[in-house]
């Protein structure tokens, strides 16, 4: 085994840290701590390292400065969500120490984590610990203990840099009582340690398969439900019909079912009543789940649709849409320009007609990519750009974006919710220098109470607050608000736990998924427990969030 | 030198019995309510105009009659040598205009200044030339003073509803500017001879603070500080007087120790923006 590592074998270990990483990505999605439908950070986390890794993977041969480069720009770039910038500004830290050397040995190597902690706790504003950041810390001051005992064995090197990282990790819960509290430990530190693993197996010559996929860029056009490509869809026919029952079907036959239609799909739901039974699979052979079904009894209302035809129209319709979006947005040269990063064609218009250039869709499930923003830059033809990224998870990814371009003066304004981002460019003045705006911008948006109401992924008790999978909940700035079987409720408690004395309006943007009508009857109840503020209802068209309410 | 009399119109937001009180002459301007003719704080009172406007009347401004001005100057020439006359902005109406040609057959006695103010910063302007005539200047010297000094003045004032500004067609590039799909208040200012779009606002309390960021740029940038005893400031508004006062005291908190007068804001300005308007301005001490 070799005692250095050279950029071959570099080259070797970061594809396989990456595809260990991509291995492991659902189960890191799973460590969240809030079981909403959001930026997953394994998802993040893969996307981030894999922009790296198909540079890597198409270089035959690298000297170690051209791998670093690649490794360290790739990830800047694919960047995405808190845990995949901070991932990538460890590999930036990493790289600026080795790119000079020819071989690497634990001294160099020492130096490098050093590097590589110190680099990423600068990119965030307010380092938080018991998150990645402290589980490549201790990773690094392992690695400088090691390097100070003399230690030359490479192998033993990484394994106890590894091992001491893992402790760190499993002690995460204790440092961050959420993290306690949800029974997980931290997904960033969780998804580096799965990167250290697979690059450390490389290094021990196991056989790991480093091939990576051309993928086509995923834009963030997509919004996260659609985000699946094609290769995603293991099972092509969406298959639904009910069962008239002629026949017992009791628990035992239900179970057997269920059983079959698992060994020849997936997504599957059999709820059964006194005489019908309801069936949904995903399959490639609907004819095996129907010849099965007719022992039972007649079928009916039968509907049959190829997914992988849907999403084909599905994606060139999207294109189609983006390429007109963007022949719309060549326009005239001017001072100041807007992006924001939005989801919904109502929250779109509206940002729009408040005068924003540029659209990224994104958000809560599909967060933008560092390169995602600096092609919306780009796109933008004015001096200063103002950013509003709308979501927590997305502004480190501005700002590294902002670190990133020359040649504009770019501002982000650290909005963490839509609304947020409505009240900041409504209150920009055109007339004043931008730093004035950026303090009133700022100023505002900490006056901007947002509420957001979405559906729990699975069971789990936060704050004290016992959550069932299926129940809604809603969301404040810091936490949940509310928790209740019925939609509307849990909006409607969600804003009496929002409101005060000072606030004046309250605004209602509702989702993709909310009739107009059921949205007027929140709104009415809003009005009568709040007659001296102004309630206002828009469409927002929006995904995931049932209703985003803002008080100010 | 001879004794110089003051006048300015209704749009000052001086009223008759103010006048009276200050030594100022104040022509009253006609409304056209319903095709009838109404002239402020004469046969129409602010809570009357308000409830015409309210309730849907056809409310139109028309500028002040060119005999009832000729009969005003020829009423006060009689006891004063001289006129200093000070119209409403010449960009807001054409009394200014029309002034300054009936001016031209009194050889010089009826002085117009043409020095671009409205509302609160017109009253300034009033109460500034009677301490400059008190001080001895002619009148030609007084409009030269004050038009010089201008543009040492500014107004914001945020509308509680887009409204009665589409409605009147009258300003349409800035309520242009403001459309959107939500609901907004907008701010406006008015500089020189423009009123025009500055700012918007979701709610009352995010418009104030931007017109106070508005005002203290200005007074910091335009007119040498905003210490009080370099600044006249000026607080205005529609229908809604608490609100008014209310505003005052925010003001006092952020600019500690300036008096600050509130007026009605005039009806020719307010028929355009509608009531629950309110509006701070600034004027440069002379």
């Amino acid at each position: 085994m070799a005692n250095t590592i050279d950029a071959k074998l570099l080259s070797k270990m970061f594809l396989a840290g990456a595809k260990n990483l991509e291995a492991k990505k659902e189960w890191i999605n799973d460590l969240n701590v809030f079981p909403v439908p959001d930026g997953d950070t394994g998802t993040n986390m893969t996307l981030t390292i894999m922009s790296a890794a198909k540079e890597v993977a198409s270089m035959e041969n690298p000297d170690m400065l051209s791998l670093c480069k690649a490794i360290s720009s790739g990830s800047l770039r694919g960047a995405r969500g808190n845990s995949g910038v901070i991932l990538s500004q460890l590999f930036r830290g990493f790289t600026k120490v080795i790119r000079e050397k020819d071989a690497l040995n634990v001294e160099i190597l020492a130096d490098a984590f050093e590097k590589a902690v110190e680099t990423a706790y600068k990119a965030v504003m307010k380092p938080k610990e018991g998150t990645i950041l402290t589980v490549a810390k201790g990773g690094s001051v392992r690695a400088r203990e090691l390097a100070e005992e003399g230690c030359e064995d490479l192998s033993y090197f990484i394994d106890e840099v590894i091992k001491y990282a893992d402790e760190v990790l499993e002690r995460t819960p204790e440092m961050l009582p959420v993290l306690k509290q949800a029974g997980v430990v931290d997904s960033g530190g969780q998804g580096l340690m799965q990167v250290l693993k697979g690059a450390y197996d490389a290094y021990l010559g196991k056989e790991v398969d480093l091939s990576i996929p051309v993928v086509t860029h995923v834009k963030a056009m997509q919004s996260g439900a659609d985000a699946k490509t094609e290769a995603d869809i293991k099972f092509g026919y969406c298959t639904e019909f009910i069962i008239m029952l002629t026949r017992n079907f009791n628990i035992k036959q239900e179970i057997d079912f269920k059983a079959y239609l698992e060994s020849i799909g997936d997504s599957i739901v059999v709820v059964a009543d006194d005489d019908v039974v309801k069936v949904h699979v995903h399959t490639n052979d609907p004819g095996l789940a129907i010849q099965k079904a007719l022992k039972y009894g007649a079928l009916s209302n039968m509907k049959i649709d190829n997914m992988r035809l849907e999403h084909q129209e599905k994606l060139f319709k999207e294109q189609e849409a983006a390429a007109e979006e963007q022949k719309k947005e060549k326009t005239p040269h001017k001072e100041t320009g807007f992006i924001a990063v939005s989801a919904g064609d109502g929250i779109n218009e509206i940002f729009r007609g408040l005068g924003v250039d540029h659209i990224i869709e994104g958000g809560q499930t599909m967060n933008p990519s560092t390169e995602d923003m600096l092609n919306a830059i780009d796109e933008v033809n004015a001096d200063t750009v103002f950013i509003l990224p709308n979501n927590k998870n997305i502004i480190l990814a501005a700002n590294q974006a902002k670190a990133m371009t020359e040649g504009k003066k770019i501002i982000v304004i650290p909005t963490k919710t839509i609304p947020q981002g409505i009240t900041a460019i409504i209150n920009y003045v055109p007339d004043l220098a931008s730093g004035d705006n950026e303090v009133a911008m700022n100023g505002e948006i900490g006056n901007v109470r947002t509420g957001q109401v979405t559906y729990a992924v699975r069971d789990t008790v936060i704050e004290d607050k016992e959550i069932k999978q299926g129940d809604y909940m809603g969301i404040g700035d810091s936490g949940i608000l509310s928790v209740e079987k019925d939609v509307t409720d849990a909006a409607f408690r969600m804003v009496q736990e929002m409101m005060d004395d000072s606030l004046e309006l309250i605004s209602i943007y509702y989702g993709a998924e909310v009739t107009e009508e059921a949205a007027g009857i929140l709104k009415d109840r809003i009005e009568e427990a709040f007659p001296s503020c102004d309630v206002e209802l828009q469409y927002g068209g929006q995904p995931i969030y049932y209703y985003i309410i803002s008080a100010e | 030198m001879g004794k110089v009399a003051i006048i300015t119109d209704s749009n000052s937001g001086i009223t008759q019995k103010q006048g009276k009180e200050l030594g100022i002459f104040v022509l009253p301007m006609p409304f056209m309510i319903n095709e009838e003719t109404f002239f402020e704080d004469i046969d129409l009172t602010q809570e009357e105009f308000y409830e015409k406007l309210e309730t849907g009347a056809n409310v139109v401004t028309s500028q002040p009659s060119p005999e009832s001005v000729l009969n005003l100057w020829k009423e006060v020439l009689g006891e004063y040598d001289e006129i200093v006359h000070i119209p409403m902005s010449s960009g807001l109406s054409g009394s200014c205009q029309s002034a300054m040609m009936l001016a031209e057959d009194f050889e010089g006695k009826v002085q117009v200044v043409n020095n671009q103010r409205i509302s609160v910063t017109q009253r300034q302007s009033a109460l500034d030339a009677l301490s400059l005539a008190g001080k001895g200047m002619g009148a030609a010297q007084i409009k030269d003073f004050l038009e010089k000094d201008k543009f040492n003045s500014s107004i914001y004032i945020m509308l509680d509803t887009l409204y009665y500004l589409k409605k009147g067609g009258r300003i349409t590039p800035a309520a242009a500017a403001i459309g959107t799909l939500l609901k907004l208040k907008p701010v406006l200012q008015i500089q020189g001879e423009k009123l025009d779009a500055f700012a918007k606002a979701r709610t009352a309390g995010q418009g104030k603070t931007t017109m106070i960021n508005a005002i203290r740029s200005d007074m910091e940038n335009r007119f040498g500080g905003a210490a009080s005893d370099n600044i006249w400031l000026q607080v205005a508004y529609t229908k809604d007087r608490e609100a008014a006062l209310a505003f005052k005291e925010e003001l006092l908190s952020e600019f500690p120790g300036f008096p600050i007068q509130v007026d009605p804001l005039s009806l020719s300005v307010a028929c355009h923006i509608g009531p629950g308007a309110l509006a701070v301005a600034c004027c440069k001490k002379i």
